[in-house]
């Protein structure tokens, strides 16, 4: 079996003190393996972002672990998490994120810049990351007179300007319209394919999330389904999870309804497995 | 690489908000322009000063009078000066009703004294020239000499070679305006004979003295306008003028004039050891240290006003980073998630901040240069207050205070901008990106 890149054991993330504490993730345990494409769904409020932030050592979790390539990561220097997720990790955002006065080239270029690339091999990597997006006749352009979809795209070429080994994509197709969604997200499953860069996606969209190898859905703080071990689950926790197949099926149907939130609620299902039941106590 | 990367990266930050920098260093310009010009005010006071001290023969020089002649001065000014609140009383020991004069035998005791130098002894004769005239013209002339106080290296001259005191001819360093006025050129003058004449007022006679013109002396503040002349032609135009004196007076003297050795001696000890056989000295710094005192105070002011203007202007850039801060908030949340460190965010904020201090200076100084050459031009011109003084250049610019500035206005503008670099540095990447 091979190692996961990144695994978490009993994640847990409280804001806040005392009468205000607030928990936004209550022991999450996960494996995400290399290669792998992964969306993780729940409606707002529910951790998945913060989940996120976890995963990308953007944020330090109150308690738990995590570990990247077999390494734990809690006792390493800011330095070293800085240098982590500039040359290992690649990021989208939902809102693109754009320095909207500066050239589609120069925002490419930013985590190079950080890393401390010189000029030429900086431009020569952005250019190729712009051809990987089809964009790279417009690398002059102010980023500002982009199409939302055009936008979208540079963001990958600068999520994968430093060649990284996974991307994490908030909402990626959030700001777009279903078509121009279609494109970034098959652009994306291409990088997987193709560079076998593993896929980290936080999303609302049903569509995008499907089309994921694995689908986790957070609650409340809580893992309430998880498309790969949901057999594992099911050992020792409940034997609903075992027709993951038909509920799939399920969520196909309803992916026709706008309302994908209410839609994730309401998995009458799948809802009541906790799994971190376990972990909790 | 990674510098020049965050250099050019502030500099294109700050032309974002065009306006807004534009005004902040607008701000700094005022207090770098202040700055700089009074340093270049006072380096070119300070040079003119220092062009004169030379001409009173460097820093060894000494003016001495009896002690007596010292509380003589203070008893007229303490009496009839603006000063005098209250009537001084008499007192027996002193004498204060006149300068005393210093004897030969007094000038005897000077020489042996260790650290004066013998030969440089000087009797101080303010000569009474009664006029001054030419070949080339009618015109007579009043006229100011005296002999050249002694270790005269150089005197702040025009043309000529300068005096040789011991020369056995009568040799003249003229001061300028005369020049002019006796029909000669600065150069031609040079060697020409002039005629200075002493008038006996009780018998109406005049006794004729042909001098040499060796020189022409740049006008300054210290000659006062005096022409100097040798020993030789001080000292028959003095016993022209000392002729009725009694002959006991004939031989005694109100001043001398000595240099001492400095490098061996400091103008304190050599005053002590004046004291001790009832003489008082007076040095080049205090008879120039007064004018300097006075340029420096004034100067210091203005610099005081400069200082305040760019604590001002400081406020300025913490003022105008804070809301580049504000407004850049979701950029520096990006920049963290990229992998910039803390460091590097706080790094490139002090750059902007010192950028915008470094521009500042340089325009302060560039535009402070361009006014002070335009206004030495302007005051040397024809008609300009500094026309006379062609060695004195009102504003003299030093690297030296250039780089200072330039320097102290970075550095300030580095402490202004820690305050929002810092808040730039510690903010959440996550809580950064979320802000709207």
């Amino acid at each position: 079996m091979t190692k996961a890149l990144i695994s978490t054991h009993g994640l847990r993330k409280t804001y806040g003190k005392r009468n205000n504490k607030f928990d936004a993730l209550r022991g999450i345990t996960i494996d995400i393996n290399k290669g792998e494409t992964v969306a993780i769904v729940g409606k707002s409020g529910s951790g998945k972002s913060t989940l996120m932030h976890l995963l990308a050592l953007l944020d330090k979790p109150t308690k738990g672990e995590i570990t990247l390539d077999s390494q734990p990561t809690a006792k390493l220097k800011a330095r070293r998490l800085n240098a982590i997720r500039n040359k290992e990790f690649g990021f989208v955002f939902q809102s693109f994120f754009m320095n909207s006065n500066d050239t589609v080239l120069n925002n490419v270029i930013l985590p190079l810049k950080i890393a401390g690339v010189s000029s030429r091999e900086r431009r020569r990597r952005a250019i190729a990351a712009l051809k990987t997006v089809e964009l790279d006749d417009k690398r002059n352009n102010k980023a500002n007179n982009l199409s939302g979809g055009q936008k979208q795209r540079v963001c990958i070429a600068r999520a994968i300007v430093n060649d990284p080994k996974v991307i994490f994509a908030d909402e990626p197709t959030g700001n777009l319209d279903s078509a121009t969604g279609e494109k970034i997200i098959s652009l994306l499953f291409r990088l997987n394919r193709e560079k076998g860069i593993t896929l980290i996606i936080v999303t609302h969209d049903l569509e995008l999330a499907n089309k994921c190898e694995r689908q986790i859905n957070i609650k409340d703080g809580h893992i309430v389904s998880d498309s790969t071990t949901d057999t594992e689950l099911s050992d020792n926790v409940d034997d609903d999870t075992d027709n993951w197949e038909d509920e799939e099926a399920d969520t196909q149907k309803f992916a026709g309804d706008n309302n994908i939130d209410g839609m994730l609620d309401h998995q009458p299902h799948i809802t009541h497995i906790d799994i971190d039941k376990e972990e909790e106590e | 690489m990674k510098l020049l990367d965050i250099i050019h990266d502030a500099n294109l930050n700050l032309l974002r908000n065009k306006l807004r920098s534009f005004l902040t260093i607008l701000a700094i310009f005022i207090g770098s322009f202040s700055i700089i010009s009074t340093s270049a005010i006072q380096a070119g006071v300070n040079n003119f000063i220092d062009s004169q001290v030379e001409s009173y023969g460097g820093d060894g020089y000494l003016a001495i009078v009896s002690k007596d002649s010292f509380d003589a001065l203070e008893g007229l000014q303490g009496t009839i000066g603006s000063n005098s609140k209250e009537p001084i009383e008499y007192n027996p020991d002193k004498i204060q009703d006149g300068m005393t004069p210093i004897t030969k035998e007094k000038i005897e005791e000077l020489k042996k004294i260790d650290g004066i130098d013998a030969d440089s002894i000087v009797e101080q004769k303010t000569l009474s020239i009664s006029y001054v005239a030419s070949k080339k013209t009618d015109k007579k002339y009043l006229i100011g000499a005296e002999a050249l106080p002694p270790g005269n290296v150089k005197v702040d001259t025009v043309t000529g070679e300068g005096l040789n005191l011991k020369a056995d001819e009568y040799q003249i360093l003229l001061e300028s305006k005369y020049v002019d006025a006796l029909g000669y050129t600065n150069e031609n003058i040079i060697n020409e004979k002039i005629q200075l004449v002493v008038v006996d007022q009780f018998k109406k006679t005049e006794k004729k003295f042909d001098a040499k013109v060796v020189g022409v002396i740049a006008p300054g503040v210290v000659s006062m306008g005096y022409s100097y002349t040798n020993n030789k032609l001080a000292d028959d135009i003095y016993d022209e003028n000392i002729k009725y004196y009694p002959p006991e007076y004939k031989d005694m003297t109100v001043a001398v004039a000595a240099n001492y050795d400095s490098e061996k001696y400091s103008a304190q000890e050599i005053k002590d050891k004046l004291d001790d056989i009832g003489l008082s000295a007076m040095t080049i710094d205090d008879i120039i240290g007064t004018i300097k005192t006075f340029f420096d105070v004034i100067l210091t002011v203005f610099k005081i006003f400069g200082l305040i203007a760019l604590l001002a202007a400081a406020i300025g850039i913490i003022n105008t980073l804070f809301m580049s801060v504000q407004e850049r908030t979701r950029e520096i949340g990006l920049d963290k998630a990229l992998g910039m460190s803390s460091m590097r965010v706080f790094f490139n904020f002090s750059i902007e901040a010192i950028s915008l201090g470094f521009w500042g200076s340089v325009f302060g100084i560039t535009v402070s240069m361009l006014l002070g050459n335009l206004a030495n031009n302007i005051f040397h011109a024809e008609g300009g207050f500094l026309e006379s003084f062609p060695t004195f250049n009102l504003a003299t610019y030093t690297i030296k205070d250039i780089i200072a500035v330039t320097a102290l206005i970075m550095f300030i503008s580095f402490l202004a901008g820690t305050l929002p670099a810092r808040r730039a540095a510690s903010k959440n990447p996550i809580d950064a990106l979320r802000y709207e």
